[in-house]
C-alpha cells in the first residue's frame, strides 16, 4: 500500500470513508463465501438433525461431485473467453453411448469408457475448431453442436433409457473407498488436476492470457487457436466423465440425463467468479459455487420445499451474489482505468 | 488562484476538490477554474489527478469533498446527464464513435433536441449536422461510415457531435496523441476557433509543444494537487516540465554522433516491403546492437512495417533477410522463433493482460523456462524470483504491491517496462518498440530510453518507432517513412528534428 504523506494533506481534507470502503471490499471478495456460510448456518438451525449430520454432508458432496466436474470443465471454456452450451447433451450422450456399447455391443467396460471419452473429446475439438478457426460465435457453434448431439442421442437410444447391468460399472459411482463415495474421490482428483493445469502449467497460463486479451496473447507468441481448442476439449471431456458417472449412478443412459446440469453448472461457475477474485473464473471459486447450489438444493429438499422452489432460489441467489459483488467492486472503483 | 481580474467571469470554479480511491488520494484539494474563451491546458504525469478532475466534471465520479460553482452558483453533477444539460462535452481518447454509422449519423447522436420519439432523418446530412461541420471546417464526406475516416477526421466528427447541441465547455483528452504534426495543428486550430466563439476548452495533453503553443492557461498536476498554474504570459516549457517531474530534466540533445554500432554487421535487411495502401515501398538495414529510429507521420506505414517484420501481417511484396538467410515469417510464432520481438503501440489493447498480475504479464513469453525441475508444472518460486530480477533490472517501481499485484495498478511507464521486460527475458536479436513512450509520463521517458540503450549495448538490435521526433535523437540512425515509402536515411549530424520533419513533409 502506498504511504500517504500526511503533511501534504491540507487540514481541511475530509476523512476518507475508511470503514465504508473496508466493508465494501470485504463484500467484493468474501460476499459469495459469506452467502455459503449463512446458508449452512441457516439450514443447520432450521433442521439441525437432518442437515448437519455427517451422513448428509457427505451426501451433499456426493450429489455435488458430478456438477463440480462439469462446472470445472466449463470454467476452462469461460476462462479462455468463450461459452459452451453443448455440455448438457454431451453428458447425456456419454451415458447413453457408454452403457450402449457395454450392453448392446458387448464391449468390455474399459473399452466402452475409452471410446466414449474419445468421442466427447472429438466433440470438444469440433467446437473449438468452429470457434477459433472458422470464427463462428461460440454460442451459435455450441448450440448447433448441442442440437446435433441431441439428435444422435435420440437416434442411438430410440428415446428410451438404456439400462446398465448392476456390477463393476455401476459400482464406479455407487461404491466407496475408505468409506468415501467414489464420485467424491474422482471429483477431488479431477478438480486438483484441473487446478494444476490452469494455474501451474504453460498451457494454463496461456489459457488465462487468451481470455484476458486475445490480441496481446497472439502478439506475445501464444498459439491462441490451439489454446482455445484445448479449453473446449477439457470442457467436453469433463462433461463426458460426469455423464458416465451419472449413468453408473442412476443405472442407465438417458436422453434427458444431462439437462438439469445446464443451468446449475453456469450458476455455479458465475457464482464462483465472484469468490475472492474480481469476476474472473477460477477452479476454486467454481467449487464454492457448486457447494452453494448443492447445499441450497439439499437444504430446501430437507425442509420439504417443492422442487420449483429450488429453481427460483437458484436464480435469485445467483443474481444476488453476482450483483452484490460487482456493485461493491464498481463503487470501490477497482475497475477504474 | 489567478490574479487576473480583467477576464470574463469563470464558467466553472472548482474549490478544494478531494477524491480518494481506497488508499490512493487522486485529488487533494484542487482549486481550478475554467473561463469562457480560453484554452486551458491540463498537464501532469499519469495518475497526477487531471483525468479524475475531468471525470468529476463529467459526472463520472463523485468528489469526496469540495464545491463546484457553475456560473457562480453551487452545483452538483450527479451523472453525465447533468453535465450534458450544463452544456459540458467530453471527448475521450477512445472517441466512442459508432464505427458503422456515417459521420452525419454520429454527429446527430449528440442532438437531444425534441422528444425522444420525434421522428428523425437518418440518411444524408441534416442541416444541423451541416451547420456544425461548416463551423469547424469539415470538408470530407459525412455520408461514409466513420470507420473509413482517418483518426484526425474522426476527432473532427467527435467535436462536431459535441457542438450539435449548445456547448459551453469542451474537454478533449489527448486529441493529438495519434495524429501527425499537421493534423494535430488542424485539431488545435478548431479548438482555438471554438475558444474564440466563447467556449471554455480543456486540453489534456502529454505534448508540451502544443500545450505551450495553443493554451491560454496551463495547470500542472502532481500527486493529486496543482503544482503550477500559469496564465498566458507566464507559460514556459521549462517551468511545466519542472512542475510535472518535480526536478529539472535536460531535454535530450544528441550525445553521441558516432554510434557504438558503427560498422557492425547487418542483422536484418528489408527491401521494398509492400502491404496494402499504407505500406508501399519500405526498406532498411538494421545493424547489430544498433538503435534505429523510424520517423514518420501517422499513416506513414511505420506500424504496418513493424507488423510485417514481426509476422503479424504478411508482406505482399519485397524481401527480408535475417542474419544472411531469407526471412519470411508466416506468423508471430515464426518471428519469435527467429528471435524477433515487438512491443506494440496500443499498450492496453495489444500488450497488457490488465486483469493479471505483473509476474504473469512478464512471463507470458517465458513460462516454458520457469518449470519446477523436470515436471511440466511451473514453479512459483522461480516465477517470483524471475519477476523480481526483471523488475530490478528495468527499474520497475512496484511500491508495496510486489510482482503479484495486478498490472493495472502500475503507472503507464512501469507497465511499458513490464512489456519490454517480457521480451528482454527471451533475449531477442531484434527488438521493435512501437511508440515506447505513448501515455508514459515525462519523468519516466528518459529512463525508458536509457534502458533501451542498455539493451542495445548488450547486442540486441533495436528499432524505435516514435511520433515524438525529439526522442529519436537518441537513435544511432533514423529512417524516415512517408506514405509507406522510405524517403530518407539520416546518420550522424543529420539526425535532427528539422531533418526528420523536412523529409516527412517533403
Amino acid at each position: 500500500m502506498t504511504v500517504i504523506r500526511s503533511h501534504t494533506v491540507p487540514a481541511t481534507a475530509p476523512p476518507p470513508a475508511r470503514s465504508y470502503h473496508r466493508t465494501l471490499s470485504w463484500i467484493a471478495r468474501f460476499g459469495t463465501l459469506a452467502v455459503l456460510v449463512l446458508m449452512v448456518v441457516g439450514f443447520s438451525l432450521a433442521s439441525p438433525d437432518a442437515f448437519m449430520s455427517q451422513r448428509n454432508l457427505i451426501n451433499v458432496l456426493n450429489q455435488g461431485a458430478l456438477l463440480a466436474i462439469i462446472a470445472a470443465g466449463l470454467t476452462f471454456v469461460l476462462v479462455v473467453g468463450h461459452f459452451d452450451l453443448s455440455f448438457a447433451n454431451v453428458v447425456s450422450l456419454s451415458g447413453i453411448l457408454g452403457v450402449g456399447l457395454m450392453q448392446r455391443s458387448g464391449w468390455p467396460i474399459p473399452a466402452a469408457i475409452a471410446a466414449t471419452l474419445i468421442l466427447v473429446c472429438l466433440i470438444g475439438l469440433f467446437n473449438g475448431f468452429l470457434v477459433s478457426y472458422l470464427r463462428v460465435s461460440a454460442i451459435v457453434a455450441t448450440l448447433a453442436t448441442s442440437t446435433i448431439v441431441l439428435g444422435v442421442n435420440f437416434w442411438y437410444s430410440d428415446g428410451a433409457p438404456i439400462t446398465a447391468q448392476a456390477g463393476v460399472f455401476t459400482e464406479i459411482a455407487r461404491g466407496r473407498i475408505l468409506g468415501i463415495p467414489t464420485p467424491i474421490i474422482i471429483m477431488v482428483v479431477i478438480l486438483g488436476l484441473l487446478w494444476l493445469l490452469l494455474n501451474r502449467t504453460l498451457t494454463g497460463h496461456h489459457t488465462q492470457a487468451v481470455g484476458a486479451n486475445p490480441t496481446a496473447s497472439r502478439l506475445a507468441g501464444v498459439r491462441v487457436g490451439r489454446v482455445t481448442v484445448l479449453a473446449f476439449v477439457v470442457g467436453s471431456l469433463c462433461a463426458g466423465i460426469a455423464g458416465l458417472l451419472l449413468a453408473a449412478r442412476i443405472g442407465s443412459g438417458q436422453v434427458t440425463a444431462g439437462d438439469g446440469f445446464l443451468l446449475s453448472a453456469f450458476a455455479a461457475v458465475f457464482l464462483g467468479a465472484s469468490v475472492l477474485r474480481d469476476g474472473e473464473f477460477h477452479i476454486l471459486g467454481t467449487f464454492v459455487g457448486v457447494l452453494i447450489v448443492t447445499v441450497m438444493n439439499n437444504g430446501l429438499a430437507i425442509l420439504g420445499a417443492p422442487s420449483f422452489v429450488q429453481y427460483i432460489f437458484q436464480g435469485a441467489i445467483l443474481i444476488a451474489a453476482v450483483a452484490l459483488s460487482t456493485t461493491s467492486r464498481r463503487i470501490l472503483g477497482m475497475q477504474r482505468t | 488562484m489567478t490574479t487576473m481580474t480583467n477576464h470574463p467571469a469563470p464558467l466553472v470554479q472548482m474549490r478544494g476538490m478531494h477524491k480518494t480511491y481506497g488508499a490512493i488520494q487522486a485529488l487533494r484539494g484542487v482549486d481550478i477554474e475554467f473561463i469562457p474563451g480560453e484554452i486551458h491546458g491540463l498537464v501532469g504525469a499519469n495518475g497526477a489527478g487531471k483525468s479524475t478532475l475531468v471525470r468529476t466534471l463529467a459526472g463520472l465520479e463523485q468528489p469526496d469533498g469540495g464545491t463546484i460553482l457553475i456560473g457562480g452558483e453551487p452545483a452538483t453533477i450527479h451523472d453525465p446527464g447533468v453535465a450534458a444539460e450544463l452544456g459540458f462535452a467530453f471527448i475521450h481518447q477512445e472517441l466512442n464513435l459508432v464505427s458503422s454509422f456515417t459521420g452525419a449519423q454520429n454527429i446527430m447522436l449528440g442532438n437531444r433536441a425534441g422528444a425522444p420519439t420525434r421522428l428523425r432523418r437518418f440518411t444524408g446530412v441534416p442541416p444541423e449536422a451541416r451547420a456544425v461541420a461548416d463551423r469547424i471546417g469539415i470538408t470530407f464526406s459525412l455520408e461514409q461510415p466513420v470507420s473509413t475516416l482517418t483518426v484526425h477526421q474522426q476527432w473532427l466528427v467527435s467535436i462536431a457531435r459535441a457542438l450539435v447541441h449548445d456547448c459551453r465547455l469542451l474537454a478533449m483528452d489527448e486529441p493529438t496523441a495519434s495524429l501527425g504534426a499537421e493534423e494535430a495543428d488542424k485539431v488545435l486550430g478548431v479548438a482555438r476557433d471554438l475558444a474564440a466563439q466563447g467556449v471554455a476548452v480543456l486540453l489534456i495533453s502529454h505534448r508540451l509543444d502544443e500545450v505551450t503553443a495553443a493554451c491560454d492557461r496551463v495547470t500542472v498536476f502532481r500527486d493529486g494537487a496543482v503544482s503550477l498554474a500559469m496564465g498566458r504570459d507566464e507559460i514556459s516549457r521549462h517551468a511545466i516540465v519542472e512542475a510535472i517531474v518535480g526536478h529539472n530534466v535536460v531535454p535530450g540533445g544528441r550525445k553521441n554522433p558516432v554510434p557504438p554500432s558503427h560498422g557492425a554487421p547487418v542483422v536484418l535487411m528489408a527491401r521494398n516491403i509492400k502491404r496494402g495502401r499504407n505500406l508501399r515501398n519500405a526498406s532498411f538495414d538494421l545493424h547489430q546492437g544498433e538503435l534505429l529510429g523510424i520517423a514518420g507521420l501517422v499513416g506513414a506505414g511505420r506500424t504496418e512495417l513493424a507488423r510485417v517484420v514481426f509476422g503479424a501481417d504478411r508482406a505482399e511484396d519485397g524481401i527480408m533477410r535475417l542474419r544472411g538467410a531469407d526471412y519470411a515469417p508466416r506468423s508471430v510464432h515464426d518471428a519469435i522463433a527467429s528471435s524477433i520481438a515487438y512491443v506494440p503501440e496500443e499498450r492496453r489493447a495489444e500488450a497488457l493482460f490488465l486483469t493479471m498480475s505483473v509476474a504473469s504479464n512478464l512471463h507470458i513469453t517465458t513460462w516454458h523456462k520457469l518449470r519446477a525441475g523436470k515436471t511440466p508444472l511451473t514453479s512459483v518460486r522461480k516465477s517470483r524470483t524471475a519477476a523480481q530480477e526483471m523488475s530490478k533490472r528495468l527499474g520497475i517501481v512496484l511500491r508495496g504491491g510486489g510482482t503479484e499485484q495486478p498490472i493495472g495498478a502500475l503507472s503507464g511507464g512501469n507497465q511499458q517496462k513490464v512489456v519490454i521486460g517480457r521480451w528482454l527475458a527471451v533475449n531477442p536479436d531484434v527488438l521493435i518498440l512501437d511508440e515506447p513512450t505513448r501515455a508514459v509520463d515525462i519523468g519516466a521517458r528518459s529512463d525508458i530510453y536509457a534502458r533501451i540503450r542498455e539493451i542495445a549495448l548488450q547486442g540486441t538490435s533495436v528499432i524505435v518507432i516514435s511520433s515524438e521526433f525529439e526522442e529519436l535523437l537518441e537513435c544511432d540512425r533514423v529512417i524516415v517513412l512517408s506514405s509507406g515509402t522510405t524517403v530518407a536515411e539520416l546518420t550522424g549530424d543529420k539526425v535532427t528534428v528539422n531533418e526528420m520533419l523536412r523529409h516527412c513533409y517533403a
